[in-house]
């Protein structure tokens, strides 16, 4: 399947003979990983809601690469074309940025609150960025980032008992 | 809608106390009895399984995965496995294959049955909502019988399978089977036949083909629009027998509104979707080859992992659910998990839905998504 007409490949090159800064990467099967820098997502999706009419959005998600290096990953499902489009966008800085798409896609929307609160990843022009699963009262921000802390250290905030420390030496007899 | 309107509508919050509210809350905002305005609240189950799992080496993370949804868990730990062979690159033995598709379809069975009643309660009709739960029963009996556990199988690892059937488990099976087989025809007359069940869900919780695929939504959410997306079909894991089988994936078309469904052809979907699995069943198990349920050498491969990445998907019962894994070099633990429920997006999908509702029938719209909390709070 490499160059019948829906197949990953096609609209891989077809996305880019019209922006040449993306790279594509073939994965197995019917799917295919384009590389997209952030600025470009926006024309990228939209692209990709004309081209493919029965576009399912999967997932979008983010991973901590440490030292202030994100990716986020999105992912494309069409039933018509057995195709899976997966995007992935690397991003920089203490606050990474990136445009919000769900306008273009209203699935989306809250994928990107989660990512929001999980890795602070900021989605401009999104409608409602309020606290999607995480409490309020949380102390610490963005819990999926690998620098968020979590072992005993915190055990106060769970307002658990603190868990009682073993006798040195087995115990007296009496 | 012009502000004065506004000015007498009322909120109330659906749950997380109402009966029929499962423990999730939904803000509604009501003129008179029509909702114009709903806000789904999700946040009630947040464990955080996505950061479990960076804790947890690639046999143990399948457990925490089942825990999320508990009435389809073989279901849900298997895209995890999936995912864990994709990056190890494993075969497993062709018998293996055949008794995860088995089991997978069994759990989905169960899973249904759960709906049934539940769907039913929600409605009011608390007969049917006793009913498949005693049938399920049956299912139950077989799990515990083949794993010991009725409700956490944790049947698959990576490899193969834990268990062989065994003759016991043939037995209890063949029970639960044909309990279901004996009374879908009056499950069917009390819902689908019954004239109140059908004034209460009929012309409820309208969308279209177009409208639920931008919102996300899949599985029998989306076929009961005609549309036949069945990940089963279309994306079969390498590690399942779906293609040594010759089946149909079920659909249901609304003749009124072609192309669009409500909540009565939801109903529909979820009967046909347990013929589906009862058919599978039924086809795959005269196939059952003799020989080894896993790959012996699994077990070294799966301790430390090649750095990769990893997608694993499986049709559950509410939609395509699935697990994205990325490793680094030589790891014990995934450096990311990535968790996708197919509730997530029905449950985003109120938003779209509901608002024209009437207060009465919003129970009957998000019971007949199928909507379980676990799959979006995780």
């Amino acid at each position: 399947m490499s160059d019948t007409p829906g197949s990953a490949s096609t609209l891989g090159r077809a996305i880019i003979n019209k922006y040449p800064d993306i790279e594509s990467k073939p994965l197995d099967g019917n799917k295919i990983e384009l590389i997209v820098p952030p600025e470009k997502i926006r024309d990228i999706v939209s692209l990709i809601d004309e081209q493919v009419s029965d576009a399912l959005p999967e997932s979008l998600f983010g991973i901590d690469l440490t030292e202030n290096k994100y990716e986020l990953i999105y992912i494309f499902w069409s039933h018509a074309n057995k195709m899976l489009l997966q995007l992935r966008v690397h991003l920089e800085g203490e606050k990474p940025e990136i445009e919000s798409v769900c306008d273009i896609f209203p699935g989306l929307e809250w994928h990107e609150r989660e990512t929001h609160e999980m890795f602070g990843v900021n989605f401009k022009n999104h409608p409602d960025l309020r606290l999607l699963l995480l409490p309020d009262e949380l102390e610490g921000k963005f819990p999926m980032r690998k620098s968020f802390v979590t072992d005993r250290s915190r055990m106060d905030e769970t307002g658990l008992a603190q868990p009682k420390s073993r006798p040195e030496s087995g115990g007296e007899s009496s | 809608m012009s502000p004065d309107i506004l000015d007498e509508a009322s909120v109330i919050w659906f749950g997380p106390q109402h009966v029929s509210a499962h423990g999730w809350a939904t803000k509604l905002t009501l003129v008179g009895d029509y909702i114009v305005e709903c806000d789904p609240n999700a946040g009630y189950f947040h464990r955080s399984a996505e950061k479990c799992l960076e804790f947890r080496n690639f046999r143990q993370g399948s457990m925490i995965l089942e825990r999320i949804c508990m009435m389809e868990a073989f279901l849900a730990e298997y895209p995890y496995i999936a995912a864990v062979e994709k990056i190890v690159d494993l075969e497993i033995p062709e018998r293996a294959k055949i008794m995860r598709t088995i089991m997978l379809e069994f759990n989905r069975i169960h899973s249904l049955q759960f709906w049934w009643g539940q769907f039913a309660g929600e409605l009011g009709l608390f007969a049917m909502l006793l009913w498949p739960w005693v049938d399920r029963e049956y299912t139950l009996d077989a799990f515990e019988e083949l794993t010991g556990s009725r409700h956490t199988v944790s049947y698959a690892t990576p490899g193969g399978v834990k268990y062989d059937f065994t003759p016991k488990f043939h037995a209890k099976m063949e029970i639960a089977l044909s309990r279901v087989k004996e009374r879908m025809p009056v499950f069917d007359d009390m819902l689908a036949g019954s004239p109140t069940f059908r004034l209460r869900t009929e012309g409820v919780g309208h969308y279209t083909a177009k409208q639920a695929l931008k919102w996300g939504l899949s599985g029998p959410n989306i076929k009961a629009c005609g549309i036949p997306m069945d990940l089963r079909k279309d994306d079969p894991d390498p590690n399942l027998a779906y293609g040594m089988i010759d089946w149909e994936v079920p659909t249901t078309h609304n003749e009124e509104h072609p192309g669009e469904c409500d909540a009565f052809d939801r109903l529909l979907q979820r009967f046909k979707e347990i013929e589906t699995s009862l058919d599978i069943i039924d086809k795959l198990l005269p196939l059952l080859p003799e020989g080894p349920i896993i790959d012996p050498k699994a077990r070294a491969k799966v301790n430390r992992l090649p750095e990769g990445e990893g997608y694993g998907r499986v049709e559950g019962t509410r939609g395509v659910t699935s697990v994205w894994l990325k490793t680094m070099e030589k790891a014990q633990t995934p450096w990311r998990a990535k968790i996708r429920g197919p509730c997530f997006a029905s449950y985003y999908s109120l938003k779209h839905i509901v608002p024209g509702a009437r207060f009465a029938d919003f129970p009957a719209i998000f019971g007949s998504l199928d909507p379980y909390p676990g799959w979006w709070d995780r």
